[in-house]
């Protein structure tokens, strides 16, 4: 699969990432050498293994449902680079 | 609905799992609370944070998808939906795409052609998002991570709707099994359910139209103006030689239009794939039949048995088992009473009531009891239909029972033969032209002489005894 620059200009626009003419070249180049080494796994045949099977069978971990409220507002808001009244605060987004 | 055009409509209900605590995470699930209260690091999406499911979560899933006659499936997988936005930390939703946890199955729902199957094409678990305000401030949008991680149940209906009434009856059926199932709250002005409407327009005989989808409706009403009006929408576009774009539209429940959301050229690119956090779920076949056994009677099964048991009409079942409280009400006063008479003050008088003060039957001001104690002296010829309105409405302001407020008014009706003969020969005596005109043919004064009688006993006589005897006397 080669990645270009179409194709990464769209990922920049869902990931809401803006990328300059003069960083396309660069970019490219290293997703696409990810995406060779993805070619390369893709090499092993997987047809007869069902997707995140593991070699221990282990199952899905599960928990009761009962509520433990540990991490409180001040820790959650803690890196917020803008805060107001315990809300977060991002630039205005209209839809 | 308009003439020569057909619709066709199909609907992505989204049901929040009545569970105490999140879909992967402990955090509390109370609707109202402050912003950002109930947050995990989890929910907050910080580096290194696991998700574990929620049990109950995926067996109220299960429940549903009984209560919606689907098919089970014993392995699903959860993916990641990417998108980006503000109220979304993750970077992706935790959703279920090709191998959801519940597969095919049906509703019935009443229409004015009579019963009519909607095919279900899946339920599954995903994430809700946080919550957005956009008019805090001028130039910000605050977000809220309440919400955010709470599981919602996606029932997803074929396109089987079509007229705005077969859309609405569908929500309210989904709505109501999953109230008897106690899997949902079924709470819309709060969102715990919520409904996504896409709807199309093509000419009887072509092939479908382009559809549109309109996101978020929380309401019957809402739900019923939005495809009137985008349905409108759609024949005109087609009749001026436009056509339908396929897009999202937001409703507006101030003008009751629909308004694009996004154009098709953004369109979502989700790019999902298997959570790499989470092994697939499988359930086992003794654990499934488990939930089977302890699923209740659900309403079609309560409605079929009212016919039968009570001679309940099939219209005044409806009203009553579309409510699971309701018919939990109904079937207590019910009990050793006549149903006719149950079904007349649940329906009627009660359920006029509970209108005009705006309440639910849960918060009834009149109990199952209470309303009971009434019919009993209905029953027994204590006091009239009419002395029994006039009970309940003084049941409502004071509390008190309906036998004291009889004693307490002296309303109790005069059911004594001896005692009425007494008052229609005085009466009669009193009026003994008019006797004789009735005896010349003039049939019209037969009312006068039983108002008369009513008048005299103070309105407590009970008036079938009164009619009768005045019948017997002016024929002798």
């Amino acid at each position: 699969m080669e990645f270009d620059k179409k194709s990464l200009l769209k990922l920049g626009k869902l990931a809401r990432i803006s990328i300059s003419e003069d960083k396309l070249n660069n970019l490219s180049k290293d997703l696409n050498s990810i995406l060779e080494f993805v070619d390369q796994l893709k090499e092993i045949k997987t047809d007869q293994v069902d997707p995140t099977s593991n070699s221990l069978n282990q199952k899905l971990e599960v928990r009761d449902d009962k509520v433990d409220n540990k991490n409180s507002t001040e820790d959650v808001l803690e890196n917020a680079p803008e805060k107001e009244m315990d809300f977060f605060v991002v630039p205005k987004v209209i839809e | 609905m308009i003439e020569g055009w057909n619709l066709v409509i199909g609907i992505e209900i989204h049901a929040q799992v009545n569970s105490k605590s999140k879909l992967f995470s402990s955090s509390p699930t109370d609707f109202g609370s402050k912003p950002n209260s109930q947050v995990s690091l989890i929910d907050a999406a910080m580096p290194g944070m696991l998700p574990v499911i929620n049990k109950f979560c995926i067996e109220q899933a299960v429940k549903s998808g009984i209560g919606l006659n689907a098919k089970i499936n014993k392995k699903s997988i959860f993916d990641r939906k990417n998108y980006f936005y503000q109220d979304l930390p993750q970077g992706y939703q935790i959703s279920q795409y090709k191998d959801p946890i519940v597969g095919e199955g049906f509703v019935e729902i009443e229409t004015e052609n009579g019963q009519k199957k909607i095919g279900v094409e899946r339920l599954h678990l995903e994430q809700d998002a946080g919550k957005s305000l956009h008019d805090q401030d001028p130039n910000f949008t605050f977000v809220d991570l309440n919400r955010s991680g709470i599981a919602l149940m996606e029932i997803v209906s074929k396109p089987d709707m079509n007229s705005p009434e077969e859309a609405v009856e569908y929500v309210r059926k989904v709505r109501s099994i999953l109230r008897y199932l106690g899997t949902c709250d079924g709470n819309m002005e709060q969102g715990s359910l919520r409904a996504d409407v896409n709807v199309s327009v093509n000419k009887p005989g072509n092939e479908l139209g382009t559809r549109c989808e309109i996101k978020n409706l929380n309401s019957f009403k809402f739900i019923h103006a939005a495809i009137v009006y985008e349905a409108k929408r759609q024949i005109k576009l087609i009749e001026q030689g436009e056509s339908v774009n396929q897009e999202t539209r937001l409703f507006n429940t101030q003008s009751g239009e629909t308004r694009s959301m996004r154009s098709k050229e953004d369109a979502h690119d989700y790019r999902y794939f298997p959570d790499p956090d989470l092994l697939p779920l499988t359930l086992d076949d003794d654990w499934i039949k488990g939930l089977q056994d302890s699923i209740p009677e659900l309403p079609d099964q309560i409605k079929e048995r009212f016919i039968n048991e009570y001679s309940l009409s099939s219209y005044d079942a409806n009203i009553i088992v579309s409510d699971k409280a309701t018919s939990e009400y109904f079937e207590d006063v019910v009990k050793n009473r006549n149903p006719k008479l149950v079904t007349t003050w649940v329906t009627g008088e009660l359920f006029s009531i509970l209108n005009k003060k705006n309440l639910i039957i849960e918060d009834s001001p009149i109990t199952s009891k209470q309303l009971g104690e009434l019919v009993d002296n209905i029953e027994n010829g204590k006091i009239s239909n009419r002395q029994a309105k006039e009970v309940l409405e003084e049941m409502c302001e004071s509390g008190k029972g309906a036998s004291e407020i009889i004693d307490e008014k002296g309303l109790s009706q005069i059911s004594d033969e001896n005692e009425i003969e007494s008052l229609v020969d005085n009466v009669l005596n009193s009026n003994l032209e008019n006797v004789k005109k009735y005896k010349n043919g003039k049939d019209k004064l037969f009312g006068f002489f039983v108002g008369e009688a009513m008048k005299l006993s103070k309105g407590k006589a009970n008036p079938k005894i009164v009619n009768d005897l005045i019948k017997k006397k002016l024929s002798q």
